[in-house]
Formats: C-alpha cells, structure tokens, sequence
C-alpha cells in the first residue's frame, strides 16, 4: 500500500475543486459538469452497453493494426538489417514515408479502403511500423557477434540463424519499439474514428461533442485514459516475463 | 562527405523513382483507378501550381506557426517541470501522481473538450499541440537531470555554487542529450496533433486542407498538398537533427 503523499492530496484537490466550481456556479457553463455527474455518465453508458461496446470495437481495431504493424516492423527490421543491400534499395523509400502525420494518410486511405475497419487497421499499422523498424535494426546491431559466428560454425543456415539467435536476442529491443508503439496505437486509433467513420470511442467523443453533452464526453475522456494506464502495465508486465533473462542479466 | 552520403543513398532514390515510375504506367495503363490516384506527373503538376502561385504559403505558414508555438510552449513546461521534479524530491512528490494521471491519456480524445472551452481557434489547437509535446519532454528531463554525475555536483557544491547557477551551468547541459531526445520524440507527435486539431476544427492550415480536398472529392489537390505536409515533416525532423548534432558536438567528440 502507498503512503498518501502531498500528490495524491493535490489530485484530490483537484478534483474537489472541479466539483466545487460546477455545484456552486464558479464556472457556470453547460460545458464544465461536475466530476460526479461524469462518473454517473461513465456507469450508465457502460451498463446500457453503449460504452464496453464501442471500447471493444477500438481495441480489436487497434491490436489487429499493432499486430500486422508490428509483424511488418520486425520483418522488415531484420530484413534491413541482416541483409544491408535490401536497406540501400528500400531505405530511402521508408525514409520518405516516415515523416507523414498519420492524420493525413487517412483522407486518402478513405478512397481506397473505405470508412471501416480496413482503412482504421492500416492507419493504426503504419503507425506501429516504424518505432519497431527502428527498434528491432538497433536491436539487430545489438546481437553479439559471438553468438551469431557460433551459429555459423555449427552450420545453422542463415533462415534458422535470423529466427532461432538474432531474433530472441534482439527481442528487448523489439519489445521496447512495441511499447512505445501501443501508446502511439490508441492515440491514431481514437484520431481515425474522430476523422471517419461511426465506429468506436473516438467517434463517440466527437457525437457528444457536438451534441454538447459534456458529461459523456468526459466520461470517455476518463475511460481512456484508464484504458491507457491498463494497456501499459499489462504490456510491462507481459514484457518482464517475456524477457525475465534480459533483466536477469541486469540491465 | 556529402558526396559520400549521396552516393550512399543513390541506389534508394533510384528505386523511389522506379516505384514512381512504376505508379505512373499503371495509372496510365488503367491498372489502378484514374480518379482515386491521379498519375504522380498529374500530381507533379498540381504541386508545381501550388508552389509558382504562391498559394502554399498561407497554409503552411499557419500550420508552422501552430507547431513552433505548442512545441515551444509544451517544451518549455516539460524541461521546467522535470527539472523541478529532477531537483527537489518534494515537487517530485507533489507532481507524480498528477502527471501518471494524465500521461496515459491519448492527446487526440483531449481536442473534442478543448472545442468546447477554447472554441475552434488557434488557443485550442496550440493548447492541443502543447498537452502531446509536454510529457515525453518532462520525462526525458526528469531521467536526465536525476542522471547527472555525483561526482560533479559535489564538486558545485565545494566551489560554493548557488542552486540556480548549479542548474543552470550543470545540471542542466549534462541532462541536454536526454532533454533534446524527449523533444525529438515531441516533435513528431506535435505536427500529428497540429493536423488532427486542423482536421477537428476546420479551418486553415495543412491538415485541414488535405481532408477538405478529400471531401470535396478534389484528389490532386489532395496529393499535392499531402506532398507539402510530407516534406514539411522531413524538414522539421531534419532541421532538429541538426541543431541537436551542434548541441551535443562535445558529447560526440567524447564519446
């Protein structure tokens, strides 16, 4: 159990003075409810379903396109790294797309994907591409060359070399690209459904907004950010068994 | 050196042209539809409007000043406040548990509820920009100031140095490598947020247009200024490249 700090008072306090301000009239504006009037909203759309089904909907959006990003990231990581000629051929081609605000590929995606799940996944994907590129080539020139020579000698073919010893070594450093890549995930997640579409939360956020009803909006704003700390500390804690041998090793 | 580098990527650009090229013949051959993909010369041409009338300039201008201004802002309160939290273990206290609070939260779903207190303008989309760039810039800093050798700030501390000059001529430089990273991990995500809160609002700049291009079913248009957005982020990470290479030259020269 955590001491109470000085930072937990503050957040309270924080939050006693959102309460305060809206009940007594401090801020009077239809756009400032108070914090549990918010909470009362979060418990209703989630009881009438509203919310638990727009939520799983942006999830399995987002794992599919962390999941096909990632796979991509990592094959193509290893291809750069492992065989440099593919890196001077399609180096500059990556180079040229990665700069891209990801909002922006949606418009055109829009025209050939449509507004649903093919267009949201690719975006999302895209996205995840390119921290686990950048990861897995660093992790790539991590690996010891010990290890990999020692596989040579014992005749394990280039295949098996790349899946069975670089791939596991440079797995940390895989598995940190992917980490800062969920975080990225749920952000373009939320953005594409806020730019097209009628699915998941961010198009509910947008829905409330304009139909000014601020204390949904908020609700939702909470429920992400709970989503957010969820997804991390699951993912540190998958990572830490993943990869208990690398902290074993002390770094 | 710099024909080096050239060379070293000459074999990349001549496949980007090829994959152009490539673009091209299939557009022309009908291969791919003619009105979602308009042929990249069509594109080229567009683009080389835009650029001799002088018409890009507002957009990108308002674009520009949206990032320079949420990134200047948002940097300055994360190296502040990680700094402080770096320093005095009691502001560290004070401030954890709010910054872990809204750390996790995805800065996109942030824009819908700063419309409705800020409006569609430029306050809220810089407020926006500002929220995406504080946090990898704080904790960068707060790593980097906690980071600082031992030994040195003994050192500060024999030759009778106040707490601001320790920070300011100690503290700070040795935690710049860690400063200027989270700022480059910052600057990406303030051009995302610049385009997303354009998008949002609808009005002016960069992102805006690309998706009212879109919607108004003006594709080349739409391309083009995708291209503009494009090299506008290539020049921003390169440009911040740079000036981290000549900040940190004496880390190079040691390393």
């Amino acid at each position: 159990m955590r001491r109470i700090t000085s930072g937990t008072w503050l957040v309270l306090g924080l939050f006693a003075l959102w309460e305060a301000s809206a009940r007594l009239g401090w801020v009077d504006s239809p756009n400032w409810p108070p914090v549990t009037e918010v909470v009362a909203a979060l418990i209703r759309d989630s009881i009438t379903g509203e919310l638990p089904l727009r939520v799983g909907g942006s999830l399995w959006r987002m794992f599919s396109g962390l999941l096909a990003g990632g796979l991509a990231g990592v094959v193509v990581g290893l291809a750069f790294a492992l065989v440099p000629v593919t890196a001077r051929l399609f180096g500059v081609v990556v180079e040229a797309l990665r700069p891209i605000p990801v909002p922006a590929v949606i418009p055109p995606l829009v025209l050939f994907l449509g507004l649903d799940d093919p267009m949201k996944i690719t975006v999302v994907a895209l996205t995840v591409f390119f921290p686990v590129l950048t990861n897995t080539m660093q992790g790539v020139r991590a690996v010891e060359v010990e290890a990999i020579a020692m596989g040579r000698t014992f005749g394990i073919g280039p295949w098996r070399r790349a899946a069975f010893i670089v791939l596991p070594a440079c797995l940390p450093y895989v598995l940190a690209g992917l980490r800062v890549a969920l975080g990225l995930a749920l952000v373009v997640t939320v953005v594409a459904e806020m730019i097209a579409g009628e699915q998941g939360v961010g198009n509910y956020l947008v829905v409330m907004q304009f139909a000014g009803r601020a204390p949904e909006m908020y609700a939702t704003v909470l429920l992400l950010a709970a989503l957010g700390y969820a997804l991390n500390r699951a993912f540190v804690t998958l990572e830490k068994r993943a990869i208990h041998w690398w902290f074993a090793m002390g770094r | 050196m710099l024909l080096d580098r050239l060379r070293a990527i000459l074999p990349g650009l001549a496949v980007l042209a090829l994959l152009i090229a490539g673009l091209e013949a299939a557009v022309q051959a009908g291969m791919i539809r003619r009105v979602l993909m308009p042929p990249p010369s069509v594109i080229g041409a567009t683009l080389f409007d835009l650029l001799a009338s002088g018409e890009f300039v507002e957009p990108l201008m308002a674009t520009l000043k949206l990032v320079f201004a949420g990134f200047a802002i948002g940097s300055l309160i994360g190296i502040v406040l990680g700094t402080a939290m770096g320093w005095w273990p009691a502001a560290f206290r004070l401030f954890e548990p709010l910054v872990e609070l809204v750390r996790p939260v995805p800065k996109s779903a942030l824009v819908p509820p700063l419309m409705l207190f800020l409006g569609i303008g430029f306050t809220m989309k810089v407020t926006s920009v500002a929220l995406v760039v504080i946090f990898p810039v704080l904790l960068n800093t707060l790593q980097g100031v906690r980071g600082v050798d031992r030994v040195m700030l003994d050192a500060a501390r024999t030759h009778g140095w106040g707490t601001a000059h320790t920070l300011w001529h100690l503290v700070l430089p040795a935690a710049l490598p860690f400063v200027l990273a989270g700022m480059r991990i910052s600057l990406g995500l303030a051009l995302v947020l610049a385009v997303l809160a354009e998008m949002l609002a609808g009005e002016g700049g960069l992102g805006f247009l690309i998706l009212d291009m879109q919607r108004s079913f003006l594709i080349r248009q739409m391309y083009a200024w995708l291209v503009i957005l494009a090299v506008l982020g290539l020049a921003l990470n390169g440009i911040f490249a740079a000036l981290e290479r000549r900040a940190l030259h004496w880390q190079n020269r040691n390393a």
